[in-house]
């Protein structure tokens, strides 16, 4: 960072900042999308889930497709706030806090969609009241609140000497976000031992965060991988996903930074370096989730069983294959032949190969879910025609939309009420470069 | 030019009489029927009531297959059609088989050997066709001692059952698909007492819960007897305790039976997070408390 940049010009910079109309609209659209989604739920609610196309073969829709992808978003907050905080890297300083909103965000969907796949969510405290230890089910709920928890905190303690910046600015913020900052972090007053106790704990949060993180994912990959279906009984289920979650959490940060930047004018604190730096990150797991990937269909395919034919065909040649292909060149190929050149991790190369990413990893988990169960080992006797086929239905589209809109909703208002950057940490980086 | 005209109008009158000739061959050759080969097979367990079984084949393309949905009448002797026996259809297998009714007792009690006979009328697809069979009234006395099996045959012979040699005879243990020999000598020959024996080698063959195991003697597909075959029941199977894990602590029961291990390790590692988040959260308290203590 460039020493010119003065310490009062830094927080003027890092405020958050109240919407404009581009802003607004934004909001507005995020909103409406929401609302579709919400009388699409109240007609779920109304008629049962009989308003979707799931049905016998295909009880798994696009409901926990994007079940998987939130949780693999989430993922994204461990790898940048803790491995990179553990590990030492500097310079991913500036984009932890992205990376923890955009796992907050995902976390509170990717619990919301599981109730929307329920038909009597009513029940849902039954899960708690009757639930079985040995379901990978119930790990799956107790992995998803741990996390969920961890996000928070570790949101909100890196947050508290920014708090302390934000309350100097009541003006700016307003009468009621004053409020809310003074309930959060009044009490913070950068003392030397409320510090020592922060990092203290900050630090627990890093080291906790990881193995939960890899658990969640894991454990969602074995709600797949303990079901004796084609495509999904496989060992290679657990470091497939993770490596997957990984991919997909870094290109969702990519493609934040760059809307960030260019939207709140951060070019100062989000440069070309950390675009080249993440561009590394990216490739680096783009080959680990190809290695994945050759293994998880490449011996499938040599042996070609005759209970999984059906399916690997379907996926290599047959109605799933442009999708297929689709999600493997665009979400992994072309990025790896485009970030392997330094042109090709510039900003705004970054932010396309962020967002091809970001929509390869979503048609992934389509892929991982669906082709599989129109494949089961024993079919059905005495189905209708159309059993045997899944599309999803409007009110299933609408309810996906909307729990993709509402992610984005949270990260856009987390990001109205705190600072992107964490301001605290970027002055303290200035005065030790001043120095 | 006359001329070439007449030689066209032969031409083409000749094209059209072949074509007409042909046509009819085809149609000919369409109506033509299929002939049906029948198999009759005699079968009689533990001395009770015998059953008649066909097998209904026809040649398709060179080779003999199965032929399905054929009505077969079946009859106990050749030369009476009073007595049948009754109507079958094959199954897709071309097979079919009756139980000889009690109403042709008297009928079965008359004739120490009977000649049945099938027969099928014929339809639009299968030329008609008939098969008979003449089966020896036989029976088989099963024995054993020591691990030893014997089997006797005997011969209705008017009114008396006698002894006949020079009958292979096979000895198993009963099991689900099929049975097991005795021993590794498939088939036994019956000596001048109609007697065949074969030692039992199958000592830890899983049986009943008492160790119950059903021996079986038999004689195939026998030219003079048919199928005869007869069971006993004896106590030199290994008992079978079965082990059924249900209502015990497994990944699949109820759950107030998860294994110890899980409750131990899961509940170990909910414990150890949250035990540590909760400490995290009463940290939040003294740093507020640290706070407030420097106002």
């Amino acid at each position: 960072m460039e020493n010119s940049i003065k310490g009062e010009q830094i927080i003027q910079d890092l405020l958050p900042r109240k919407f404009k109309t581009s802003g607004r609209i934004w909001v507005g659209i995020l909103v409406a999308i929401c609302l579709v989604g919400v009388y699409a739920y109240y007609r779920q609610l109304r008629y049962g889930l009989v308003v979707t196309n799931m049905r016998d073969y295909v009880s798994w829709g696009i409901y926990i497709s994007n079940f998987v992808f939130f949780v693999a978003i989430s993922l994204v907050g461990s790898l940048i706030t803790a491995v990179f905080r553990l590990a030492g890297v500097k310079w991913g300083a500036p984009l932890t806090r992205i990376a923890e909103m955009i796992a907050v965000g995902a976390i509170i969907f990717a619990s919301v969609i599981i109730i929307v796949d329920m038909g009597s969510p009513e029940r849902f405290y039954n899960l708690f009241l009757y639930g079985r230890i040995q379901s990978p089910i119930i790990w799956d709920v107790i992995v998803i609140t741990t996390y969920f928890f961890i996000s928070l905190l570790l949101l909100y303690y890196p947050l508290l000497p920014d708090i302390k910046i934000l309350l100097r600015f009541k003006e700016k913020s307003g009468p009621g976000l004053h409020k809310f900052y003074s309930f959060l972090g009044s009490f913070w007053k950068g003392s030397h031992k409320q510090y020592l106790l922060s990092k203290k704990a900050i630090n627990a949060l890093c080291v906790a965060i990881i193995p939960v993180a890899f658990t969640i994912h894991t454990v969602t990959s074995w709600l797949f991988a303990t079901t004796y279906r084609p495509g999904w009984d496989s060992t290679n289920f657990g470091a497939y996903f993770i490596a997957g979650a990984f991919l997909v959490g870094a290109g969702s940060v990519v493609v934040a930074m760059y809307i960030f930047r260019t939207w709140y004018h951060l070019e100062k604190y989000i440069t070309p370096d950390h675009f080249d730096k993440m561009g590394r990150v990216l490739v680096l797991l783009c080959l680990l989730y190809l290695y994945f990937n050759v293994n998880e269909f490449l011996t499938p395919f040599f042996k070609m069983k005759e209970s999984e034919a059906g399916y690997l065909n379907d996926l290599f040649s047959g109605s799933f294959a442009l999708t297929f292909w689709f999600a493997i060149l665009t979400g992994i190929i072309l990025p790896i032949i485009i970030l392997l050149f330094k042109s090709g991790r510039k900003p705004l190369p970054m932010f396309i190969v962020g967002i091809m990413v970001v929509v390869g990893a979503w048609f992934k988990r389509y892929l991982i879910v669906t082709p599989t169960l129109l494949h089961p080992f024993m079919p059905m006797h005495d189905v209708p025609q159309m059993y045997k086929h899944y599309f999803p239905s409007w009110e299933e589209w609408a309810i996906s939309m909307a729990s993709l809109a509402g992610t984005m909703l949270i990260i856009t208002i987390l990001c109205r009420i705190f600072p992107i950057i964490p301001i605290q940490e970027t002055l303290d980086e200035h005065h030790e470069t001043v120095k | 030019m006359n001329t070439m005209k007449l030689l066209n109008k032969l031409l083409a009158g000749s094209i059209a009489v072949m074509l007409l000739l042909s046509a009819n061959k085809g149609f000919s050759q369409g109506a033509e029927k299929a002939s049906l080969s029948i198999t009759l097979s005699y079968f009689e367990v533990n001395n009770q009531l015998p059953h008649i079984s066909a097998m209904v084949k026809t040649k398709v393309d060179g080779r003999f297959k199965p032929a399905a949905g054929i009505p077969l009448k079946l009859f106990l002797s050749k030369d009476s059609s009073g007595t049948v026996i009754g109507n079958i259809i094959t199954d897709e297998n071309g097979q079919g088989f009756a139980f000889i009714p009690p109403s042709l007792k008297s009928e079965w009690k008359s004739s120490k050997t009977h000649t049945f006979l099938a027969t099928f009328d014929g339809n639009k697809k299968y030329e008609s066709a008939k098969a008979d069979l003449t089966v020896a009234k036989a029976k088989i006395e099963i024995s054993t001692s020591d691990k030893t099996i014997t089997a006797k045959v005997f011969q209705l012979n008017d009114t008396t059952w006698v002894p006949v040699k020079g009958v292979d005879v096979k000895f198993g243990v009963k099991r689900l698909g099929a049975d097991l020999p005795v021993n590794e000598t498939p088939t036994f020959t019956t000596d001048s007492t109609g007697q065949a024996a074969a030692d039992f080698k199958r000592d830890s063959i899983p049986g009943d819960s008492k160790g119950n195991i059903v021996l079986v003697a038999k004689v195939e597909d026998n030219d003079q007897f048919g199928n005869i075959a007869v069971e006993k029941t004896v106590p030199w199977g290994a008992k079978f305790i079965p082990v059924s894990n249900f209502n015990e602590r497994t990944l699949f029961a109820t759950r107030d039976k998860a294994p110890i291990w899980l409750i131990i390790v899961s509940g170990g590692i909910i414990i150890a997070v949250w035990l540590t988040l909760i400490l995290l959260v009463q940290n939040i308290f003294r740093i507020k408390k640290l706070g407030q203590e420097t106002e």
